[in-house]
């Protein structure tokens, strides 16, 4: 029994970190997506930035904490930068230009080995904690760290969609001329919401660094983009409760499979596309049946006409 | 007191004058009428003076020029609009449709969210309560908890006006409020117009509803082909030669 405890408690534990972190990562989507109707296909970048920001300001002597608060500002200062060109346009030009900045910063960080040290990846950074907690209590320490990170973020996100600022967020998701006839400069509001979104994966990105330790380019690789919107459709667009869920569902169902690997006749490789075979048709059978996603209110679905 | 004066309006697609050299003025407290046939360039006008287009001419909006200025900046001085297809937030409740409108919001800044939240949950509710007479003045308080997406192109028409009101406007266009709408919301609308009207509000609408438009106008504007016609009182109009050829024709 004691064993059995001591082999399943850190996997879940492990499970767990990695749900709030995506978590995390795919509350700031939602907030651009599912209640501004942003598309941005590059939100890795910005999980990116915020990683080896908060890697680099530690090792060049900066305290833990600000190296974190300097990834999420840096992440949020990036999507400014990104929205002022882009948000005057029709959605689609955003959806076209944040593709092609997450691949063009994967590369930069890539080649510019001066300063990513590229290929090699970045570690050797602080761990929270590290000095004070002993090893076998570390991941379940970190998870209450984490959890605590999401909380805070879940909680000032609700309080932000339930005002009137929120208000004409979901006006501009579904009809931008309302907005504007009744007085509200709808590009201010798209910027807003980009930059914040952006400044919440790239907090994400430092928790996955604090994390795994260990960074490098293909970390960032486009697909955890669209990890994140699995995770928002899954749970429910526009319901940050969904998102917390739908990262729970998705990477239960990313371990879950490595149980019933040794009875299927796949190889690992196989065993990765098969993972994904099954989340793909996960998510058709959901669009299929409940196309607002879990927690998804069929009323104000984006997309719906 | 003229509210607007628009003058020698122009706009043209291509090879096309949507809007050739117009002018007209409104005074306040008024409501003027604006008809002609289809094509006439009727809602290009709307556009160019609420800033949803941009073409040459100036207009000057209480006495300050807002040519150059973006539709927002247009609604926040005070004159709002309506769409000749109602758009109605859907996927929004008929009371939300409401609260989006009024200007200045303190919670529509994060930062008071978060430091001021006791003013902006006050201010939230005063809103609520405001939203809720509007309702009430337009005789649809019951549909306040019904996304707006169930609601009948009537009722949208409503809602419609009900939420431009909400920023207080002095000057309210209207595109074509009468249309597809049944008789008796029909002269209920009339009736809000004139209601609004005594108390000090200014219209331009746009309309095919001759004997809707003759009865609640104090001036007419006919345009054809991107030029105005003539313009007068509503009697005046009907008399016009010219205007009954090009558009009334038999309903004259």
């Amino acid at each position: 029994m004691i064993e059995y405890v001591c082999v399943v408690f850190p996997y879940v534990t492990t499970i767990l970190l990695i749900s709030t972190i995506y978590a995390v990562f795919a509350l700031g989507l939602n907030l651009e997506w599912g209640f501004t109707g942003l598309i941005n296909f590059g939100h890795v970048a910005f999980l990116a930035i915020g990683a080896y920001t908060t890697a680099m300001l530690n090792l060049g002597g900066c305290p833990l904490v600000l190296s974190v608060v300097g990834g999420t500002v840096m992440a949020g200062l990036f999507g400014l930068l990104l929205g002022i060109p882009t948000l005057r346009l029709r959605e689609d030009y955003l959806a076209i230009v944040t593709v092609g900045f997450s691949e063009v910063l994967r590369f930069i960080l890539l080649n510019e080995e001066w300063l990513t040290r590229g290929p090699f990846g970045i570690y050797g950074f602080d761990r929270p904690f590290q000095d004070v907690i002993p090893c076998q209590y570390y991941n379940i320490s970190l998870l209450i760290l984490f959890v605590a990170i999401l909380i805070i973020v879940y909680t000032s996100l609700e309080k932000l969609v339930h005002s009137p600022w929120g208000r004409v967020l979901k006006s501009v998701r579904e009809d931008e001329t309302v907005p504007a006839a009744l007085g509200k400069n709808v590009f201010s509001y798209k910027l807003q919401s980009l930059a914040i979104g952006s400044a919440i994966a790239g907090l994400a990105g430092a928790m996955l660094a604090l994390y795994l330790q260990y960074i490098d380019p293909g970390t960032f690789k486009p697909v955890e983009t669209f990890y994140a919107w699995i995770i928002v459709i899954l749970g429910g667009t526009a319901s940050n409760k969904g998102t917390i869920v739908g990262a729970l569902i998705l990477w239960t169902l990313f371990s879950a499979t490595k149980f019933i690997n040794p009875y299927l006749p796949f190889t690992a490789h196989q065993m990765g596309a098969f993972r994904m075979i099954m989340i793909g048709l996960l998510l058709m059978l959901l669009m299929m049946h409940k196309p607002e996603g879990i927690f998804g209110k069929k009323e104000e679905l984006a997309l719906s006409d | 007191m003229n509210i607007l004066s628009v003058q020698n309006l122009k706009k043209h697609f291509g090879g096309v004058r949507a809007v050739d050299g117009c002018s007209l003025t409104i005074k306040t407290g008024t409501v003027m009428g604006l008809i002609g046939p289809n094509g006439a360039g009727k809602t290009t006008m709307f556009n160019l003076i609420s800033g949803f287009a941009k073409g040459s001419g100036k207009i000057i909006f209480k006495g300050r020029p807002t040519d150059n200025l973006p539709p927002y900046k247009v609604a926040q001085r005070g004159m709002v609009r309506t769409f000749q297809i109602p758009h109605a937030l859907t996927k929004m409740t008929v009371l939300d449709n409401l609260m989006l409108a009024p200007k200045a919001q303190a919670g529509e800044r994060i930062w008071n969210v978060w430091l001021r939240p006791q003013s902006v949950k006050t201010q939230d509710i005063r809103i609520k309560e405001k939203s809720r007479d509007v309702l009430r003045f337009f005789e649809i308080e019951h549909l306040e908890n019904e996304y707006a997406g169930a609601l009948s192109g009537g009722q949208k028409k409503l809602l419609e006006m009900a939420r431009a009101i909400m920023i207080d406007p002095s000057l309210m266009l209207l595109d074509e409020p009468f249309a597809g709408v049944n008789p008796t919301l029909s002269r209920k609308i009339s009736e809000y117009i004139d209601e609004l009207r005594e108390s000090g509000m200014t219209f331009l609408i746009i309309e095919h509803d001759i004997p809707a438009i003759t009865r609640i106008s104090d001036r007419i504007t006919v345009m054809n082909a991107g030029k105005i016609m003539t313009e007068g009182t509503p009697d005046e109009v009907k008399q016009n030669r010219d205007v009954l050829n090009a558009y009334l024709g038999d309903e004259g």
